[in-house]
């Protein structure tokens, strides 16, 4: 297969600037910006084995950065990442931007899923998008003044003036929220009917979070929707940018809050490709078991509110039982229930405690049954099927274009799991299936889910069978301090231990992603380390935001009823859409 | 007061106790006030307002679920408008975006009307000193019992309500013009952290890491 590179350079020449060398396998060229969109446009249409998907699209502000050895010159960088299901690769462009104030064109007219990764840029980093539909901030406030991400933003909420709401700030917060169809190019009337815009949310109990809908209708059918994301924005990101390497690492767990340590384990194999850490197998093994114990407990909560969005009130109190039995293992092996903050840089925090099998042992026989009888329940249930069955269809072709992955993706027949295609942290040597649909509506995506339900167990069971034994965690020095015992006999281990406590490491210089078949569908983490012990840059990707995004499409010409299957199968969760 | 308990298919009457003349009027008439009486419906059955920001909500509505199973004290009646709940919890984070809705939230809801602030977040701002969250609740709105945990175990919020309950008991809240002051008197909520100090200094056997 020829490379990237080469075909770009033959058929455009002079628009590659360079290529540069990265920590993880994926190519990655600088591109001039101005054959950004031809260059995007051939890559997705006339490629031979194309890129189809928009991963991910973000921006790095570059005014601070020592070790940027062999790039151009940019203060601001957009990076743009794709995906290949043809050649099962990623390819990250990166576009230099010099100016103060830059702008570059938008590239909504050839992925429409770029419109909020490009409102996202705009609103943190004040990149504009030339020729954009609708370049509004997107998570911070519309009266926000500056661009968080930017480094001359201040990061902690106690640098900034502290907050207060008087009287008429609350008046004028509350007026800048008001839905205004017109500035959305919305129809007031149809014909010689009257639309409604009915507003659902930020606090409604069916959209799952503070998700704000503006739903357009026509009697009871939709004509249109315009989600309002931002309210849960925690800024993680920028969190990243003054953690040290290890103390980040409970911001991750609480990135998609219902996937617990799931959420530490590609933030740390990023971190590991930077510094090059060998992970050891038990520890590998140990990473996979408790992800997957996750997996159930976060399939769990989705089981439950989905069938109650529907109208069911007894499944809720049942799966929630069950994921008490889950979270009750997690708790016996990591100290703490919902976010463990339990992986370590090179390995896990400590090793299985003694006794760790019964309870594992103990699930694998219960959790079966329980699945057959939510079976009973719930999926072969009639008012289930009719709500759900021929609800929210889409094709693969559109889920790829729309950025979609994980049981939504699967769910449209594509057999597409990061776990058995580009595997990582060892789960090639694990026996289990990918479960698929054919249809792509909301009953589809309910059952792959219950499925990998199934197949997870079969995971954790190979795990307790076959846990390897050895270290918990790497020796390298990079992971873990020098034996204590050891520092009281010579000074220099003494100032190692220190340093390593106090500071934490230093990561060698570099850029590096890694991504992981997370519980809502692909979380990768995209790492730059400026030779420093916090991150320069820390981009989460998060599956729920393109799936969000994509809501108003599969919307559009059902009910608002339709509305809540769409929404309650999408299964998101507003800490994954806005971090 | 003395009360029993009878079996289901025990003839009426035949209960347990001495019969004697004070017994029966002890289990027939309560002498309160109207107040008091007030006070103590209020705390057997506060309405939670369904209102949830993040992490923290799902083990809120983990502890109406049937092992926690708040229901037990009286706090089970979700309602998903404000109007016509008595509680509010703020379960998770307070973004700065979120804030003023929060507010409108609050002001829609119906005197008398009370605020559990649960986890580290909507205490202090917790672990998130960022640029878009509220550094605590209470910055804009009054809190009543604050719930430490990030986030608090089920049986940890269920404390917080019981300690709520106690709160809504004690509190004087007239029912008409009265004599002296006007307005309502809350009582000084208590520490637990000053409250719970003997108890665990006791402590000092703690079970190791390495055991389930």
């Amino acid at each position: 297969m020829t490379d990237i590179g080469t075909i770009l350079t033959t058929r455009f020449p002079g628009t590659v600037i360079t290529v540069q060398e990265t920590k993880d396998e994926f190519q990655t060229l600088w591109i001039n910006a101005d054959h950004i969109v031809n260059i995007l446009r051939f890559l997705k249409m006339a490629l031979e084995l194309p890129f189809k998907m928009l991963y991910d699209l973000t921006a790095i502000d570059e005014q601070a950065r020592i070790h940027r050895e062999g790039q151009p010159d940019s203060r601001f960088t957009i990076v743009y990442m794709l995906l290949s299901f043809e050649r099962n690769a990623f390819l990250r462009l990166k576009v230099p931007l010099t100016a103060a104030n830059p702008t570059i064109s938008s590239i909504t007219g050839l992925w429409p899923a770029a419109n909020w990764y490009e409102r996202e840029v705009f609103d943190l980093f004040g990149v504009t998008f030339l020729d954009h539909p609708h370049l509004k901030r997107i998570l911070m406030p519309e009266t926000w003044v500056g661009h968080p991400l930017q480094k001359c933003h201040p990061a902690r909420a106690t640098e900034m003036t502290p907050y207060r709401l008087p009287e008429n700030k609350q008046e004028i917060e509350q007026d800048s929220m008001q839905f205004k169809p017109e500035d959305w190019g919305l129809d007031k009337m149809t014909g010689d009917d009257e639309l409604l815009f009915l507003n659902l949310g930020p606090q409604h109990p069916g959209t799952h979070g503070i998700l704000r809908l503006v739903v357009q209708l026509d009697g009871e059918d939709i004509v249109n929707v315009v989600p309002d994301i931002g309210f849960h924005h925690r800024g993680a990101e920028k969190m990243g940018e003054r953690q040290s390497w290890h103390s980040y690492i409970p911001y991750t767990d609480r990135v998609e809050y219902l996937g617990g340590v799931m959420n530490n384990l590609p933030y740390l194999m990023a971190v590991e490709k930077l510094a090059d850490i060998e992970v050891p197998d038990r520890a590998k093994v140990i990473r996979i078991m408790l992800s997957e114990l996750f997996r159930i407990s976060s399939h769990l909560v989705w089981y439950g509110t989905f069938a109650q969005d529907l109208g069911m009130m007894t499944p809720v109190f049942l799966t929630f039982n069950d994921r008490e039995k889950v979270l009750d293992i997690v708790a016996a092996i990591c100290g703490a229930r919902m976010h463990p903050n339990w992986f370590r840089i090179g390995g896990v925090a400590q090793d299985l405690p003694i006794g760790w099998e019964d309870g594992i042992r103990a699930f694998i026989g219960y959790f079966p049954k329980r699945l057959k009888e939510y079976d009973n329940l719930v999926m072969k249930n009639s008012i289930f099927k009719a709500r759900t069955i021929g609800i929210g269809i889409y094709s693969t072709e559109e889920a790829i274009e729309w950025g979609i992955t994980g049981p939504g993706l699967r769910a449209t027949g594509l057999e597409w799991d990061f776990r058995k295609k580009q595997p990582y942290s060892g789960y090639e040597q694990f026996d289990f299936d990918v479960p698929t649909g054919q249809n792509g509506d909301c009953y589809d995506r309910a059952k792959v889910r219950v499925e990998e339900m199934r197949q997870s167990l079969h995971i954790i069971d190979q795990c307790l069978h076959h846990m390897p034994a050895g270290a918990y965690k790497s020796d390298n020095p990079l992971t873990t301090p020098p034996v204590k015992a050891r520092t009281l006999e010579d000074i220099e281990t003494l100032i190692h231990h220190f340093l390593t406590v106090s500071w934490g490491p230093v990561i060698p210089p570099g850029e590096a992603f890694c991504g992981v078949e997370a519980t809502k569908g692909n979380n990768g983490y995209y790492l730059i380390s400026d030779g420093n012990t916090v991150s320069y840059r820390t981009r989460i990707r998060t599956p729920s935001f393109p799936h969000i995004q994509f809501v108003p499409a599969i919307s559009i010409g059902y009910t608002i009823p339709d509305l809540m299957a769409i929404l309650g199968s999408t299964d998101y969760v507003l800490s994954d859409v806005d971090r | 007061m003395k009360w029993w308990t009878s079996k289901v298919n025990d003839p009426t009457g035949s209960i347990a106790g001495n019969s004697s003349f004070e017994e029966t009027f002890q289990k027939s008439i309560i002498l309160t006030n109207m107040e008091s009486m007030v006070a103590w419906g209020r705390k057997n059955s506060i309405w939670p307002f369904n209102f949830g920001l993040s992490c923290c909500y799902v083990e809120m509505a983990t502890s109406i679920t049937s092992k926690y199973d708040s229901a037990r004290f009286g706090a089970e009646v979700i309602r998903g408008s404000p109007r016509e709940a008595d509680m509010m919890i703020i379960a998770g984070t307070v973004f700065i975006k979120m804030a003023p809705v929060i507010k409108r939230l609050y002001e829609q809801m119906m005197a008398p009307r009370w605020v559990i602030s649960m986890g580290s977040c909507a205490n202090s701002g917790g672990m998130y000193d960022i640029y878009s969250v509220v550094q605590g609740v209470d910055k804009f709105m009054p809190v009543d019992v604050y719930v430490p945990g990030c986030p608090p175990r089920p049986d940890a919020f269920l404390e917080g309500i019981l300690l709520l309950r106690e709160q809504v008991g004690k509190e004087k809240r007239p029912l008409n013009w009265v004599i002296g002051p006007q307005g309502i008197i809350k009582p000084q909520g208590p520490s637990m952290k000053e409250t719970k100090r003997s108890e665990r200094m006791k402590m000092t056997e703690i079970s190791e890491p390495d055991r389930v």
